[in-house]
């Protein structure tokens, strides 16, 4: 069993908390997660931050993990269809292409996250809708 | 926020307005805690008896939807009892004296009978505001989520400016941030009105900027706000306007946003919906296409916590399956789109995006390594350069001559008032255990076992009694929009005629009932506020089924394999 210290910052809220967790790599399991010593946290978690990571293991308690990219391809009502990765890409790039072609870039609108995929991807996500699309129709869940 | 989150045990009297942080952020809601056994005052504006408002000074137990008439009377008294910081307001801002002429006639007495609070106890709690130092104000929803919202943060930071409560630690005014990386997300301009860091689309010289730096053309005109968007794909006239394709990264609107019927109709319209996410939800049931990121804790990164504060996010394990981080996906989609992006990590593209923003162009990966966290404005690569653990230092502010401006503006009653067919109103809240639309926390078996469907609503007790509901039974409630089934909570904690539900619940979903009526300024909507009604339900063995079947439905459409009379 190799087990390694990764310290991170708590998925849930805005407060920042940090937490050491504990990893066994051979398995790709967590084994523990404590409280670190962060400047927001101070030590201390709440119940999530103790407890709001089993989700990884994929529970299947309330919904599925989703693993494969997916194609709804006889239209709204048909059932989703796993596809590779390049058709789904390609599927996306040339749907949109069309629809930016047909009704202008106005007419697609695009969302960030201010969940778990950070900064990095939000910066992406706004300089795809403004730079390839073409419009400032790009916003987050801070409203909602 | 203003301030950083330590500060908090510091201040000398704090504002808490309509902010609950024991259920909305636990560990934020400790330094209250210890503000408290350091001898804070504290001041609770909150139409509930919330954790803070148990351990608080005064309680000003306002009626819902009365924010701003509150604190102007509180800016009136602190006016008119001379306990203004007039030195401040002269050296440090511009507008007072227009703002005087609005609060002029928020006098307590004229207050009262609008928040439902004793003149004299709006006396007593201006008073502890303005004299104690250094006081410290923190909001949450229940100052944003109004149709009248802006104006009452204006309103907030009036209070602060006229006491001289900027300029140094402990003190300012804090919104508590709701969303791990909502702060994040607004810093890199995942906004309709500007560019990351702050920068405006509208402004030609940082369009320039960044028309240099992406080597193409932008548009001028501001974007469209999140919650216009079934409003865009329903009733917009001009095709080039109506939104015909949604390109929707981790967010759930068919569980999360106000008015679920016409997120449904809207989604079910939209011509193309793409959606990338960790889990399946209810957003997927109407998506065209479906592309799986890896979560937190398959990805690196780093998010902004609520005061500011850049930390990072590490891969803790590989993830399972056919996944992709979320900066992978949108980078191949772009390339495909003919606008290539090549990255080969998040450190990359963080690069890229500090040598755009002023404000955060210090913040290397390598400084918030070694400090663990770096609090923007941090404008110095250099590592003496650590950032800012509080804003407006020595009352010098962003503007132009370095001047805060006072706003004042008048209260205005919310926009659904209660009626003879919605007698009671409902004020969507948090609930301790879960998070947003509860994909994760709701697949945590610790967590799922602490709290599950149908959720609860919070009622006054005499209300209970008057109805003959007892704790545990299963209610319906509605309101013009829809309705949902859920249990009822009798507690003395809320006031008669309220209600309150937390929105994370397929079959208790409070926002079939929210209305997706918005602030002007934020676009936020007034989840604080609607109009409903309480039912009795006669058979509950029936209800208790009934609820058990939805669940199990809902489960099924997410590809959980139920099993016959399973038990959820």
């Amino acid at each position: 069993m190799a087990l390694k210290q990764v310290q991170t910052t708590c998925p849930y809220c805005g407060a920042g908390c940090q937490i050491m967790f504990t990893v066994d790599s051979d398995a790709n399991k967590i084994v523990e997660a404590v409280p670190a010593k962060g400047r927001t946290n101070d030590g201390t978690l709440c119940l999530k931050g103790h407890y709001g990571w089993d989700y990884l293991n994929d529970p299947q308690i309330l919904t599925k993990r989703l693993r494969k990219p997916m194609i709804r391809k006889g239209g709204k009502k048909a059932p989703l269809q796993e596809v590779s990765w390049q058709e789904a890409i390609s599927y996306v790039a040339k749907r949109l292409g069309e629809i930016k072609e047909k009704y202008g870039p106005d007419s697609i609108m695009g969302t960030g996250s201010a969940r778990g995929a950070g900064n990095e991807a939000n910066y992406l996500m706004q300089k795809f809708m403004r730079a390839c699309i073409g419009t400032n129709n790009v916003d987050h869940c801070a409203r909602i | 926020m203003s301030m950083g989150i330590p500060e908090i045990e510091d201040a000398g009297c704090l504002l808490c307005f309509g902010y609950n942080g024991a259920d909305s952020h636990p560990i934020v809601a400790r330094r209250i805690v210890r503000g408290r056994q350091k001898g804070m005052k504290i001041i609770c504006a909150d139409p509930r008896v919330t954790e803070t408002a148990r351990i608080s000074d005064i309680h000003l137990q306002l009626k819902g939807g009365s924010n701003l008439a509150l604190v102007n009377a509180m800016a009136n008294v602190i006016w008119k009892e001379g306990l203004a910081d007039t030195k401040f307001i002269e050296e440090h801002t511009k507008g007072f004296e227009e703002f005087l002429k609005v609060i002029e006639k928020y006098t307590p007495e004229y207050a009262e009978p609008i928040t439902h609070i004793p003149a004299e106890t709006i006396r007593k709690a201006a008073r502890m505001y303005a004299t104690t130092k250094p006081a410290m104000i923190l909001y949450g929803m229940g100052v944003c989520q109004f149709t009248q919202a802006v104006d009452v943060v204006k309103g907030l930071a009036n209070l602060a400016l006229m006491t001289g409560n900027f300029g140094g630690p402990a003190m300012g005014i804090g919104p508590v941030r709701g969303q791990n990386n909502v702060q994040g997300a607004c810093d890199m301009g995942a906004l309709p009105n500007s560019y990351p860091g702050y920068q405006n689309v509208t402004d030609p010289e940082a369009r320039a900027k960044f028309e240099k730096a992406w080597g193409v053309s932008l548009p001028s005109e501001i974007g469209c706000p999140i919650t216009h968007v079934p409003h865009r794909i329903l009733h917009e006239k001009d095709e080039k306007k109506r939104i015909h394709a949604y390109y929707i990264f981790g967010e759930d609107p068919a569980q999360s946003d106000p008015d679920l019927a016409e997120v449904r109709e809207a989604l079910d319209k939209c011509d193309f919906v793409v959606m990338q996410d960790i889990y399946m939800n209810k957003t997927g049931l109407y998506a065209d296409v479906i592309l799986p990121a890896a979560a937190w804790g398959e990805n690196e990164g780093i998010y902004t916590c609520a005061d500011r504060g850049f930390q990072r996010v590490r891969k803790l394990i590989e993830p399972e399956g056919d996944v992709k981080p979320d900066w992978q996906i949108i980078a191949e989609i772009s390339t495909a789109m003919g606008y290539p992006m090549n990255y080969k990590n998040t450190e990359e593209i963080w690069n890229e995006m500090i040598d755009l923003c002023p404000s955060f162009k210090g913040a290397t990966y390598e400084k918030i390594e070694k400090y663990g966290c770096v609090q923007w404005p941090c404008r110095d690569k250099s590592m003496e350069d650590k950032g800012t653990p509080y804003l407006h230092k020595d009352g010098i502010f962003g503007t132009k001559d370095h001047k805060a401006l006072f706003y004042g503006t008048d209260w205005h009653p919310p926009v659904e008032l209660e009626n003879d067919q919605y007698p009671m109103t409902l004020s969507t809240v948090r609930e301790v255990g879960h998070y947003s639309v509860r994909t994760m926390t709701g697949n945590c078996r610790t967590l799922r076992n602490l709290e599950d469907e149908p959720g609860w609503v919070q009622m006054n007790t005499g209300d209970c009694e008057r109805m003959g509901l007892k704790k545990g039974e299963l209610v319906k409630i509605l309101s013009k929009r829809g309705y949902c089934i859920t249990r009822c909570l009798p507690t003395d904690r809320v006031e008669p005629g309220a209600t309150y539900m937390t929105y994370q619940w397929w079959v208790g979903a409070c926002n079939e009932l929210t209305t997706a009526k918005l602030d002007p300024i934020s676009n936020t909507p007034e989840y604080k506020y609607c109009a409903c009604r309480v039912e009795k339900i006669e058979d509950q063995e029936w209800a208790e089924r009934h609820v058990m079947e939805l669940y199990d439905d809902i489960r099924a459409q997410m590809g959980i394999d139920t099993g016959k009379g399973a038990k959820a």
